[in-house]
Formats: C-alpha cells, sequence, structure tokens
C-alpha cells in the first residue's frame, strides 16, 4: 500500500492541435489494454496465515489466555506475560510493492464474499476437541465452554468475515472519555435536555469498524472549457437617477484537456452497511466517516486477541457493494488533483466530461478503532441514533449533538429581532435622507 | 467547560458567511437597488443564527475529504487546450457552470482506455 518513489513527471509537450469542434473524441491514452474486470482476472494474496485451526495462542506458552492491553499497546498472555504485536501486515502480505505495478484486481483474502449462509459456523476446538458452534453475524470470537480455550474464525476464506488486517487501539478510554466531554461540553446550551441529563461519557465503547482498504492504478481524463479574462473595464448603465457604474469581462475561451495517471493508495470505504457514511437515516454516521483518516500503513495481521474487550462490527458490504462507489471516489480524487494545472483560468473551468480507466486494484480488509459514544434522540425504537466519534489512533474528533429546536428558535428570534430593529433604523433613515 | 452563548454563536456566524447558501441571500437582496437589503437584516440574521447553531451541534456537513486527504501521485501529465473562441462584456468574474472546485459532482462519464 506504499506509493513507488517516483512522483510526478513532467509535463508531455502539448499535442497538435486537432481538428476544430470542442468535445473531440478523447485522445487515446498512454497504450496499455485496460483489464477485464471479470473474477477470473483476480489475484488473491492469502493472509490467513495458516491458522486453519482457529486458534491463536502464545507464542510462547502456548495459551490462549490473550488480551490486548492498551497501557502495554500490544498484546499480553495472562499465563506467562509474553508481551507482543502481530507483524505489520503490509510488509508480511507484500501490500507494499508498487501501485504503479498493480494490473487487474488483486484480492486479499479477508475481502472475499461474505457468505450470507454461513452466519453459523461450527468450530473444533483444538484444546478438548469438543465442538462449538458460534454466530459469525454477532462475533468474530468465541470460547469454548468445555475448556476456555478461546476460538476465532481465522478460517478466512469461507465467509469473509473476518478481516485481513487491523489497526490496534492507540487512546485510552479516558482519554477518548475527555474529548467526547469536552466536545459535548462545548455545545451545552442549546442541547436537548434529555440529552444532558443522560450524557454519561463513560458509556463510551471500544469498537472496530470494518473498512475496505483500496489501492488503484489508473489513467485519468478530463474535458471542458476554461476561460481567462482578457479585459475588465467600467460601463454606464441606466439613465437619470439609475445612472450607474458597472464592471464588464471579456474572456478567452479554451477547449481543457487533461489525461494523466493516477496511483491511489489506501483510499477508505466503509464495509458495514449499518455504519455506511451515505445512509444517515438510522444514525449519524457521517460522523464515523468525518474522523478519518487512519494510518492504515501501520496495520497488524489480525488476530483475534486484539478484540477481546472491545465491539466488532462485521463486514457484510463486498467488494462489488462499493466497486461504483470507489470508481466514483477515483473520480472525485482525479478532478482535485487536476486543480492546480489549470490555474491560468481565472474565470474557472467547466468540466463536462470525465474517465478513469482502472488497470489495477488491490483490496484489503482492515478493523479500524473508534472510540464511540452513542445516544438515541428519542425513546422509541426508530429513532436517529446520534454518535460522537474518537478516532482511537488520531484522537480526532467529531460528534452530534441532538438539539432543541424550541431554544435555537428563540436564541434566532433574539437575534433577528435586533439585527431587525438595526435594519429598519438605518433603511429608513436611507429613505428620509 | 460552561461557555456563555456568544462564544458559540459569533464562530459560527462566520463559518455562515462562507456557507453556500448566504452569498445567495445577499446577492438577492442587493439587486433589488440595495435599498430594501437593511430590512433584510432582521431574517437574514434570524436564518443565519438557526443554521450555524444546527451545524455546530449537529455536524451533518463533516465528513472525510478523502479528494484531498487520500495519498496520490499523479504522472504523465499530457495537457491540451486549445482557444475556441471569446466572450465579451461579461457581468460576472466567473464563468457559467464553473466546477473546478466542485470535486464530487460527477459530469458526462468518458470512456477511457
Ligand atoms: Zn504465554
Ligand atoms: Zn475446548
Amino acid at each position: 500500500m506504499t506509493l513507488p518513489p517516483e512522483e510526478p513527471r513532467d509535463a508531455h509537450e502539448p499535442r497538435p492541435a486537432e481538428p476544430a469542434g470542442s468535445g473531440g473524441p478523447v485522445p487515446p491514452a498512454p497504450q496499455e489494454p485496460a483489464p477485464p474486470r471479470e473474477d477470473s482476472g483476480n489475484r488473491f494474496i492469502d493472509t490467513s496465515s495458516g491458522r486453519d485451526d482457529g486458534l491463536n495462542k502464545c507464542p510462547r506458552c502456548g495459551s490462549t489466555e490473550i488480551e490486548y492491553a492498551l497501557g502495554a499497546k500490544a498484546l499480553v498472555c495472562s499465563h506467562c506475560r509474553h508481551t507482543w504485536n502481530e507483524q505489520n501486515a503490509e510488509k508480511l502480505f507484500g501490500l507494499d510493492s508498487s501501485i504503479a505495478e498493480l494490473q487487474g484486481h488483486t484480492l486479499a483474502s479477508g475481502t472475499a464474499d461474505v457468505r450470507e449462509d454461513l452466519t453459523m459456523v461450527t468450530l473444533k476446538c483444538q484444546g478438548c476437541g469438543a465442538e462449538v458452534v458460534i454466530n459469525a453475524e454477532q462475533s468474530v470470537q468465541a470460547r469454548c465452554h468445555w475448556c476456555r480455550q478461546t476460538l476465532s474464525l481465522n478460517t478466512q476464506i469461507p465467509n469473509g468475515a473476518v478481516p485481513d488486517a487491523l489497526l490496534p487501539f492507540q487512546l485510552t478510554r479516558e482519554d477518548a472519555i475527555a474529548r467526547i466531554e469536552e466536545f459535548a461540553g462545548r455545545r451545552r446550551t442549546f442541547a436537548q435536555r434529555r440529552f444532558k441529563e443522560e450524557f454519561v461519557p463513560e458509556n463510551v465503547m471500544g469498537v472496530y469498524i470494518p473498512y475496505l482498504v483500496v489501492d488503484g492504478n489508473m489513467h485519468a481524463v478530463l474535458t471542458g472549457d476554461g476561460e481567462v479574462t482578457t479585459r475588465e473595464y467600467t460601463v454606464t448603465v441606466g439613465s437619470g437617477d439609475n445612472k450607474r457604474q458597472e464592471t464588464r469581462y471579456d474572456a478567452d475561451v479554451y477547449s481543457v484537456q487533461r489525461a494523466f495517471d493516477l496511483l491511489v493508495d489506501d483510499l477508505t470505504v466503509e464495509s458495514a452497511e449499518r455504519f455506511d457514511a451515505r445512509d444517515n437515516s438510522a444514525a449519524t454516521n457521517n460522523i464515523l466517516n468525518a474522523v478519518q483518516p487512519y494510518d492504515v500503513e501501520n496495520a497488524v495481521v489480525y488476530n483475534s486477541h486484539y478484540l477481546k474487550n472491545f465491539t466488532s462490527e462485521r463486514r457484510d458490504l463486498n467488494v462489488r457493494d462499493v466497486d461504483h462507489l470507489v470508481e466514483e471516489k477515483f473520480l472525485s480524487i482525479a478532478r482535485a488533483k487536476v486543480q492546480p494545472t489549470v490555474r491560468r483560468y481565472d474565470r474557472g473551468v467547466r468540466w463536462t466530461g470525465e474517465g478513469v480507466a482502472v488497470r489495477g486494484t488491490r483490496w484489503v480488509s482492515v478493523y479500524v478503532p473508534v472510540w464511540l459514544y452513542s445516544y438515541a434522540e428519542s425513546a422509541s425504537g426508530d429513532s436517529l441514533v446520534h454518535y460522537i466519534a474518537v478516532n482511537a489512533r488520531t484522537g480526532t474528533t467529531m460528534g452530534s449533538i441532538p438539539v432543541s429546536h424550541p431554544r435555537i428558535f428563540a436564541a434566532a428570534c433574539a437575534g433577528g429581532t435586533i439585527a431587525g430593529i438595526v435594519g429598519l433604523v438605518v433603511g429608513l433613515l436611507g429613505f428620509f435622507a | 467547560m460552561p461557555l456563555t452563548k456568544e462564544d458559540a454563536v459569533l464562530p459560527l456566524l462566520a463559518e455562515l458567511s462562507a456557507a453556500p447558501g448566504t452569498p445567495i441571500l445577499l446577492a438577492d437582496g442587493s439587486s433589488s437597488d440595495g435599498i430594501f437589503l437593511p430590512f433584510l437584516l432582521g431574517p437574514l440574521t434570524f436564518a443565519g443564527i438557526y443554521i450555524g447553531i444546527y451545524r455546530f451541534y449537529r455536524n451533518t456537513d463533516k465528513r472525510h475529504r478523502y479528494e484531498r486527504e487520500t495519498k496520490v501521485a499523479v504522472g504523465n501529465l499530457q495537457q491540451d487546450d486549445r482557444r475556441t473562441g471569446r466572450k465579451t462584456g461579461q457581468r460576472s468574474r466567473s464563468m457559467d457552470g464553473r466546477n473546478d472546485t466542485d470535486h464530487l459532482t460527477r459530469v458526462r462519464r468518458l470512456r477511457v482506455q
């Protein structure tokens, strides 16, 4: 997931002018046929690490009594106190190879389609041989109720419920509580009374939220028109009392075209429908989206012990569910990146055509850590859930607080009335002056 | 922690003046010869305070600015700019339908090879 060192090469010589008529055909991109998007062309990276026994043992003593300790920022074996972290996923799985070389679609095994029919999974306990059924819908970790071994769904390829990699929590719960308190504290005046009464920042939960992380190698083309001011002058319009000066502009119009190679590193998309930023109807999901970005390049190889004491949301969106969204994001990135090259058009550019030829993508499923305070706006079942979220890597905090509309209305009325009176006086003075 | 109302509202109004809807309202006011502008001060302040407070509390407009914050590399840039004509006597400083800073709104899709 690392960009190659070679940064933008110099612009090529402008091409000779094409026959007149803007909106002509798009020039061919540097020759390289786009790979087919069929599944058959996909390449897979196996991230299961061969742990298909469903067990993550302490590498020193073999115990499964392991927890992620925020103080040590590492996994700690409660049996022998051995402390360690899993390896960097990028390095171990070779995800740091050049994006420019990506061809076709490369899928880490944690991004395989989530199989709906496999929500209940039977694991054979390697400690005592008992068979334990766990619901993959609710958890990706379970205990054998006979011998207390921790079992985990590390058989990744069958159902795609387990991510390839994970970013462990960095920020402590206390730190998160302080940030949430501060965020809400600055928003007390117009908050719903019930929210203020029931606000308990200690109820913050550590949640791992699944994301799909995409690298992309593409060629982008943009076409449109741009205008450059050539003259600015004033004209006199109207007559008599209405006579006044107005500014006018003359401009040259250009047809503008840009074509370039674009490498995108670690673009993230929500992969749990419940937290999809496009849907804010049931919860303020944009809040979770807004605490990004995450340092995905530091993600470690998935190990279910990181999830203990935290909640985790299972991925339920597949690569093809977010494929369209990702392509649109690629287009937005292309539009943003091309902006510095059209500075000479001081009257602006109107893009009328845009497209990307995606040569290669690489998909990885990653869990990211969030401290989450949630609050349902009303007591009824289908009310909006407000989130205050803290990025547990960077501390970035964002939230939504239910407001009391009557109180905002009162404040706006007060302000509006004062301004209205001032305006009235000024206006009447203007009339009679 | 307890802040006064003024503390919260003033930065909001500053934020609001940058909101997309505001210049349109103001422009509407000034187009009627400017003489009625003082009488719009009350309603405008009302709307400004209301929208500003709501936005500060609910943050419905916040999102990850992925188009700027994602790491990307651009190379092999080819530019083709041809003059196609000229316009005179334009009233606006900016061209019609300009969208070079509006990265999220999609336009006609080109097929790129
Ligand atoms: Zn141990
Ligand atoms: Zn057992």
